[in-house]
C-alpha cells in the first residue's frame, strides 16, 4: 500500500467536527434523559397488573426492540411530518427516534433489575408490617435502580454510537460532519479514523465505568 | 452436640412447672386449617394447633408436611382456603375459598415477627437503616427513639459496632442476627424462625441459635422450623411434628425424642437422628 497518510488538512475542519461533535453529545444527552425518565415509566407500565395497560407497553418495546434502529429513525423522519403534519427541527427528530429506542430498551434494564430482587425480600416486607407502596418505595426500587445501572450506561453509549445513524437524515452531528469533509477533501481514511477515535474517547470512559460498578456489585453479593 | 454445653434453657421441665401438653392454650388457635395448592398439593390438612403465651414450639417434620407453610400462614404471607386462625383469642385469619382473599386482622399481623431461612436484610440500607425502617414508617417511632431502641437490640446481640455497617460486610451469622434484631424491633408477641439456620456455614450455626435461647430465656413466645433435633431439644416447650398437611403427635421434647408414640414420628426420627 502506497498511501500517504496526511493529516494536515483536518487541522482547517476542527471548528466544523467540533460543531459536530456538539451536536451529537446534545443528540446523546436529550435520547439518555429521554431514555432514563420515559424507560422508567414505560417499565412501571410493562410491570402492571392490568392487561389494558401492559400489553401496549410491551407492544411498544417490542415494535422498538424488533426493527433496526436506522430504520426508526429514517420512519420518524420521513412519516411522522406526513402523517400527523408536524416538521420538528431534524435534530428534536433524531432526538425523539433515538430516545424512544433507548427508552424500550431501558424499559428492559429496569424490570431486569426490579426481577433481580429476591422474592425473600417482599416476604420481609410484608413481615415488618410495610405498606405496599412503602415496599415499592424503599426497599423494591432502591435496589433495582442499583441493579440496573450497568445495563443502563451500556444503553447509554450504544445510544451514543447509534446516534451516528442520524447523519441519514441530515442532522448536522459528528458522523454528518466527517461524511463531508471525507468527501470534499478525498481523505476518507484519516477524517473517518479521526472519528471514529472521538467516538471511542467518548465511550471508553463510561465503559469502564460500567466495568468497576458491576466487579463491585459482584463483590457485594458474593458475601 | 454442640449445644448441650450451652444450655441456657433446661431441657428437662422442672417438675412444679409441668408443661400440660394437653391442655389448650389459646395463644394461638389453629382450627381445621386447610391450605392447598391447586387440587393435588394439600399442604395443610385441616390442621389443628394450640399454643400458650409462654409455649415455644418447635415444628418439625418431613419437607412438605406443611411446616413452612404454617409458618407463612401465621405471618400472613400466604392465604388459606378454609378453617380459622385466633390470636390471643381474638380472630385473626379466615378462610376464603380462593385461597387468595385472605381476611386478616392487620393489627394482630404486626404483633408478630418472623426471621427467614434466606437473608432478607435489604443490602441498600445499613444495618441500623435496616432495623428502623419498620419501626419508624410502620410503628410511628421518632427517628430517634428508633435509632435508640436499634442500639440497644444490637448490644444485646453483640453487634453494637456493625450500627453502621452495609450486610455486604457481615459474615451469614451476623447477618442472621441482625435479622432477629430487625424483627424484634416493632416488639412482637410472637416470632416465627423458618430454618432459619439452614443457609448458614456450621460454625455459624451456634451464634444465632445462642440468640434464639437468649430470647426463649425471656419467655418470648416462638414457632419455629428445624432440622436441627438437639437445637428442638433445647429450646422447645413442645414438639409438634407434622405429616402430609396434620398434626401428627406433639409432645414434651423429652417424651417425643425418647418414646414416641406414633409409628410416622419413630420412623421419622430414627432418620433424621442417624444422620447427625
Amino acid at each position: 500500500m502506497h498511501y500517504h497518510f496526511d493529516f494536515s488538512f483536518l487541522a482547517e475542519s476542527v471548528p466544523p467536527l467540533l460543531e459536530g461533535l456538539k451536536v451529537t453529545i446534545e443528540l446523546a444527552i436529550a435520547a439518555n434523559l429521554m431514555g432514563l425518565t420515559l424507560g422508567f415509566v414505560l417499565c412501571l407500565l410493562v410491570m402492571s397488573r392490568w392487561a389494558v395497560v401492559r400489553v401496549p407497553a410491551q407492544l411498544f418495546i417490542e415494535f422498538f426492540r424488533c426493527t433496526p434502529a436506522l430504520l426508526q429513525i429514517v420512519w420518524f423522519f420521513y412519516c411522522i411530518p406526513m402523517m400527523v403534519n408536524v416538521f420538528l427541527d431534524p435534530v428534536w427528530m433524531g432526538v425523539l427516534a433515538l430516545g424512544l429506542n433507548l427508552t424500550a430498551f431501558n424499559a428492559e434494564a429496569y424490570r431486569a433489575g426490579v426481577q433481580a430482587v429476591p422474592k425473600e425480600h417482599l416476604d420481609a416486607c410484608v413481615a415488618l408490617g410495610l405498606k405496599p407502596w412503602q415496599r415499592t418505595v424503599f426497599v423494591i426500587l432502591p435496589q433495582a435502580l442499583r441493579n440496573s445501572v450497568p445495563v443502563l450506561m451500556t444503553n447509554g453509549i450504544g445510544t451514543l454510537q447509534q446516534s451516528a445513524l442520524v447523519a441519514i437524515v441530515a442532522v448536522a452531528d459528528l458522523m454528518y460532519v466527517a461524511k463531508t469533509i471525507a468527501t470534499q477533501a478525498y481523505r476518507p481514511i484519516e477524517t473517518y479514523s479521526v472519528v471514529a477515535l472521538v467516538y471511542f474517547a467518548l465511550s471508553l470512559p463510561i465503559a469502564r465505568l460500567v466495568h468497576v460498578i458491576e466487579r463491585r456489585q459482584d463483590l457485594a453479593h458474593q458475601r | 452436640m454442640l449445644q448441650s454445653t450451652m444450655k441456657i434453657v433446661p431441657s428437662s421441665v422442672p417438675a412444679d412447672d409441668p408443661v400440660d401438653t394437653t391442655h389448650a392454650g389459646d395463644f394461638v388457635q389453629l382450627q381445621s386449617v386447610y391450605k392447598s395448592y391447586g387440587e393435588n398439593l394439600v399442604v395443610m390438612d385441616h390442621m389443628n394447633l394450640d399454643m400458650r403465651a409462654d409455649d415455644r414450639l418447635v415444628v418439625i417434620g418431613p419437607s412438605g408436611s406443611g411446616k413452612s407453610s404454617l409458618l407463612r400462614v401465621m405471618m400472613g404471607l400466604e392465604g388459606i382456603q378454609s378453617g380459622s386462625i385466633k390470636f390471643q383469642g381474638r380472630p385473626y385469619i379466615h378462610g376464603a375459598d380462593s385461597g387468595r382473599s385472605k381476611r386478616i386482622d392487620g393489627k394482630l399481623q404486626r404483633q408478630i415477627g418472623m426471621v427467614f431461612q434466606h437473608y432478607t436484610l435489604f443490602p441498600h440500607l445499613s444495618v441500623l437503616s435496616n432495623l428502623i425502617l419498620a419501626p419508624v414508617k410502620v410503628g410511628g417511632l421518632s427517628k430517634a427513639d428508633a435509632t435508640e431502641r436499634a442500639r440497644t437490640y444490637l448490644a444485646r446481640l453483640g453487634l453494637e459496632s456493625k450500627l453502621n455497617a452495609y450486610p455486604s460486610q457481615l459474615s451469614g451469622g451476623q447477618k442472621q442476627r441482625v435479622a432477629i434484631a430487625r424483627a424484634l424491633m416493632l416488639e412482637p408477641k410472637l416470632m416465627l424462625f423458618d430454618e432459619v439456620t439452614s443457609a448458614l456455614d456450621p460454625e455459624m450455626v451456634v451464634e444465632v441459635q445462642n440468640v434464639m435461647l437468649k430470647l426463649a430465656e425471656q419467655k418470648m413466645a416462638m414457632i419455629i422450623v428445624t432440622h436441627d433435633m438437639h437445637f428442638a431439644r433445647d429450646i422447645a416447650t413442645r414438639v409438634v411434628f407434622c405429616a402430609s398437611g396434620k398434626v401428627v403427635e406433639q409432645g414434651a421434647p423429652h417424651e417425643m425424642f425418647k418414646c414416641p408414640k406414633e409409628a410416622r414420628t419413630r420412623e421419622f426420627l430414627e432418620k433424621v437422628l442417624h444422620l447427625d
